[in-house]
């Protein structure tokens, strides 16, 4: 009921509120371009997400190779002063590279879909 | 410009990123928006960059439409936040540049100050406060009502109907309303 009267009362304007109305008035603003700028800056910005994380993926593949290898030649030295036992003991527990390979694979396919749902 | 319309280009923006459908609805509502941010901004250049970011905004935000409103009150809203965003990010600058020992233009939003044609629209704008400016301009350029004008700014209905009450006032003090009537 209240609503109904403040509506009815919104809708009574006086002299002043119609001399107002008329000298807030403005001329419609013509498109020249406008939407199809805002169109195309958000089909960009669409773009570079989705190229965000698999660009991040090949730069950071690309940083962390030498280190990597690094990483391995250093174990690999490492595993010389180690017993021979251990080194196979250890090693049937590990999980072999395909295997890890195969995660990193599934890891970055998850990474790429959660991200296409997202979008 | 139906609202039925409105509603179903925002349910293909949300459910599947249509930017067809959101380039329609830019269409459709950009003049609107860029009036209302060039009568708050009061310099066109700097108007259109706003209404730019505007519709990036609710191109981000576009989830959080839900239909009560129209889709004007609400990209208005967005509007007056992106015109009140980056009020204070100049605001800042200005207060940056200060503090560097530059002289920077705090007021550089004052209307009438940058076009040398003033009209009677800019007499009456620049007497309002940044508050009664958005929301006269709301009410009476856009159509506004008071409950959209409550939800795009924030504020309780009766305080917007305060506002506009106080606004008129002023205009009113200030310059003779009936004046205008006669010419």
């Amino acid at each position: 009921m209240t609503s109904k009267i403040i509506n009815m009362a919104e809708r009574f304007k006086d002299a002043e509120d119609r001399l107002l109305e008329s000298m807030f008035e403005s001329v419609p603003v013509a498109d020249d371009g406008f939407s199809v700028n805002v169109v195309s800056t958000i089909r960009r910005r669409l773009w570079l997400r989705r190229l965000t994380l698999p660009c991040a993926a090949a730069i950071g593949a690309v940083l962390t190779i030498k280190p990597l290898a690094g990483l391995v030649k250093a174990f690999a030295g490492f595993s010389a002063i180690i017993p021979q036992q251990l080194i196979s003991a250890t090693a049937s527990m590990l999980p072999q590279v395909s295997t890890l390979v195969l995660g990193a694979m599934l890891l970055a396919v998850c990474l790429l879909g959660i991200q296409a749902l997202d979008e | 410009m139906s609202r039925s319309e409105d509603h179903e280009l925002v349910i293909k923006v949300v459910s599947a990123q249509d930017t067809a459908a959101f380039g329609k609805l830019v269409r459709r509502h950009q003049s609107q928006v860029r009036n209302f941010l060039r009568k708050l901004a009061g310099d066109v250049t700097l108007a259109d960059d706003l209404a730019q970011d505007c519709f990036m905004h609710a191109w981000d935000k576009m989830h959080t439409y839900s239909g009560r409103g129209t889709f004007i009150g609400w990209l208005l809203k967005v509007a007056y936040t992106t015109f009140l965003q980056s009020k204070r990010k100049s605001k800042r600058y200005a207060e940056i540049l200060a503090e560097a020992g530059h002289v920077a233009d705090l007021e550089s939003y004052d209307h009438a100050s940058q076009s040398d044609e003033v009209t009677d629209l800019d007499k009456f704008l620049a007497v309002l406060s940044e508050q009664e400016r958005a929301i006269m301009v709301m009410s009476y350029a856009c159509g506004l009502s008071h409950r959209e004008i409550s939800d795009a700014t924030e504020m309780p209905v009766g305080s917007v109907k305060s506002v506009i009450f106080r606004g008129k006032e002023k205009i009113r003090i200030s310059f003779d309303l009936k004046d205008h009537q006669h010419g």
